[in-house]
């Protein structure tokens, strides 16, 4: 459905550029900012659910970019009493040193936002390009990469997440290049299927038998049909990013010098007799509302994307 | 059908020969070597406790002087054998340490599994029974918004509301420390009591996806036409729905079963954290924590095995249950 609208829109913006005589490669960076502006148009037909998500994601986009306005005190210095309730000097109160939960709060979701973008581009696009590439192609490389996908996909993450990020030792670059060799499989998977039935369209075959290169093909033809499952795959794989960081962090394999959301849980959870003080109220309820929140948030939004793309497409939701 | 049957398993075995090469691998990539750090008091602190004929002789012991392909066959032997090294921190072998805290992981990890899969076949079935109506949605909703929390949140939000504010549960442990215990009720009283909220976290985590499996498929047979030849034939409701739907919808569910277990394997190295439960996943924590190599290894390993087991046996069952299977 959607295919169709972005056809129709992109039509008058295509032919004028290409009247303009400009390669093909311009042109097709031009649709895909014009299929921006369609899911643009797409927000409009979001259910209250999604709505709220595009605001709540919103609202934390914002406070991770205004971290410094929107904060009086560094998240890393001692800036009060230890243990502090909340209050007028802090707004959330402070940790066991004495530093701003706010500030923490906020420059904790820059962390989670980067490693969720960061580990779900890599993997989305990268994973999506490798299996466009494979299944275009087919034969060997086809059945070879097919394989390392199934190994890839059987293989139990979690737990070889945290065997990994305990010898490589934790940097937000590990855990990011970790993530992002757990979750390139599924998306490569689905652009695999999509290509190969995609190639069987008369309209590829009579391109190729026009004479375009498999490069403009794939990118002009195959690449912006595969595009919008793609878009829905990487929500979810920067949910799972998310999930991964905070639990990783949750364990104290987080990047000890970061103050993320998960790493606050670690904190709070470690510090001794949390659960017989009211420390608890105000230390461990803020990061762990803000992440389920997030996570509810991206949930909505991709399950209404799901929706609106294809009610018939099915993306199973895996871990 | 026997072919794909034979790369299923070829699979299992690729998948787990991956497992072992990484198991193997990761600490031979790491800078430095053992026998600068082992005893050590703290993570970071070298000290040099012994001369370079010293080390080279425990090189030698350990056989890591030797080329990596015959390293790798020896830890392939132990393997078979059994032997998963000793731990640094419990100064015992790791198998007998995995031994000590696997039956609580199984524990939860069963329990987990039985009450997800029974509740949400019965949610299932009612939802599918009552569709369209406001029940089936609002149960549809209120699930699905479950399933997005990570399990772990879960637990802490299960630990803070049950243990912390009402008081009503454990907040650590699998069972009472120094218990003396009037006979073997009251012990398994205290244990089911101390699993209740780690496995009610599982469960939850697990539920929504044995529901909407079980609710789809029924919605999905319940208009073949062999439904309708049986309510022709004058069965009654009950009869319809649970010998002629339900069985033909469960066969689904066993696959997910397998599938859940895998999940709920990661999941409860997490889970056990939030609650101190005793399992392998604390034991995972701990030793990540005390840079416990050796069992760190062994640990994996075991989950690693579980996971590929369950799913072999999902693929067994699954031939017995349904007979247009061929094995």
């Amino acid at each position: 459905m959607i295919k169709d609208i972005a056809a129709f829109g992109n039509a008058g913006i295509l032919s004028s550029i290409q009247a303009l005589n400009i390669n093909g490669i311009v042109s097709s960076i031009a649709m895909i900012f014009s299929k921006f502006s369609i899911i643009a148009k797409t927000f409009s037909r979001f259910s209250t659910e999604g709505k709220i998500g595009v605001l709540g994601i919103t609202c934390i986009v914002l406070m991770a970019v205004f971290a410094p306005v929107i904060t009086i005190y560094p998240p890393q210095k001692i800036t009060g009493d230890s243990l502090e309730p909340p209050g007028p000097g802090h707004i959330l109160g402070t940790d066991e040193l004495g530093m701003d939960i706010w500030s923490q709060i906020c420059y904790g979701a820059r962390m989670s936002l980067t490693i969720g973008l960061a580990v779900a581009f890599v993997a989305g696009f990268g994973g999506g390009a490798l299996g466009i590439l494979a299944g275009y192609m087919g034969g060997r490389i086809d059945q070879g990469l097919m394989g390392v996908i199934d190994v890839t996909m059987a293989l139990p993450s979690f737990p070889l997440l945290i065997v990994m990020s305990a010898f490589l030792g934790p940097s937000i670059l590990n855990v990011i290049l970790i993530l992002v060799l757990f979750s390139w499989a599924k998306p490569a998977r689905i652009a695999r299927s999509q290509t190969l039935s995609l190639k069987k369209n008369n309209y590829i075959i009579a391109a190729r038998n026009y004479g375009a290169k498999p490069f403009y093909l794939l990118w002009r033809h195959i690449f912006p049909e595969v595009m919008p499952v793609l878009l829905v795959l990487i929500i979810g794989i920067s949910s799972h990013a998310i999930i991964a960081e905070a639990g990783l962090a949750f364990l104290g394999l987080g990047d000890p010098t970061s103050k993320s959301w998960g790493m606050m849980l670690n904190h709070a959870t470690g510090f001794r007799s949390i659960y017989f003080t009211p420390y608890w109220q105000w230390w461990l309820l803020p990061p762990l509302f803000m992440l389920i929140f997030l996570l509810l948030c991206l949930a909505f939004i991709s399950r209404d994307m799901e929706r609106i793309l294809d009610p018939k497409l099915k993306i199973k939701k895996g871990f | 059908m026997g072919e794909d049957r034979n790369s299923f398993i070829f699979r299992l075995l690729l998948t787990l020969f991956v497992i072992l090469a990484i198991n193997f691998f990761l600490p031979r990539m790491m800078p430095g070597d053992p026998f600068s750090t082992t005893s050590a008091d703290e993570v970071g602190e070298e000290i040099i406790v012994m001369t370079e004929e010293q080390r080279l002789y425990y090189m030698n012991y350990y056989g890591l002087d030797r080329p990596l392909h015959e390293q790798f066959l020896v830890y392939m032997k132990n393997l078979m054998t059994g032997d998963l090294g000793r731990s640094i921190y419990y100064k015992m072998p790791v198998s007998d340490v995995i031994m000590l805290h696997l039956p609580w992981t199984m524990l939860i990890v069963v329990g987990a599994t039985v009450i997800s899969t029974v509740s949400g076949v019965v949610l299932g079935t009612f939802s599918a029974k009552n569709r369209k109506k406001g029940s089936d949605r609002i149960m549809m909703t209120g699930l699905i918004a479950f399933a997005e929390i990570p399990s772990f949140l879960l637990g802490l939000i299960l630990l803070l509301v049950f243990s912390v504010y009402l008081r009503l549960f454990p907040l650590a442990g699998a069972i009472t420390p120094f218990a003396d215990y009037n006979g073997p009720a009251e012990q398994a009283w205290d244990i089911l009591y101390h699993a209740f909220l780690p496995v009610v976290t599982l469960s939850l985590s697990q539920l929504t996806g044995v529901y909407l499996l079980t609710r789809n498929t029924l919605i999905t047979v319940i208009t073949k036409d062999y439904i309708r030849t049986a309510r022709a034939k004058g069965l009654g409701e009950k009869t319809v729905w649970n010998r002629h739907a339900l069985r033909n919808a469960l066969l689904p569910v066993v696959t997910r079963t397998g599938f859940m277990i895998g999940i709920m394997m990661g999941g409860v190295v997490l889970v056990e954290s939030v609650f101190s439960y005793p399992g392998i996943g604390m034991t995972l924590r701990s030793a990540v924590v005390g840079r416990d190599y050796p069992l760190i290894q062994g640990i994996l390993l075991v989950i690693a095995v579980s996971i590929l087991i369950c799913n072999l046996l999902v693929d067994k069952i699954y031939g017995k249950l349904d007979p247009r299977v061929v094995i």
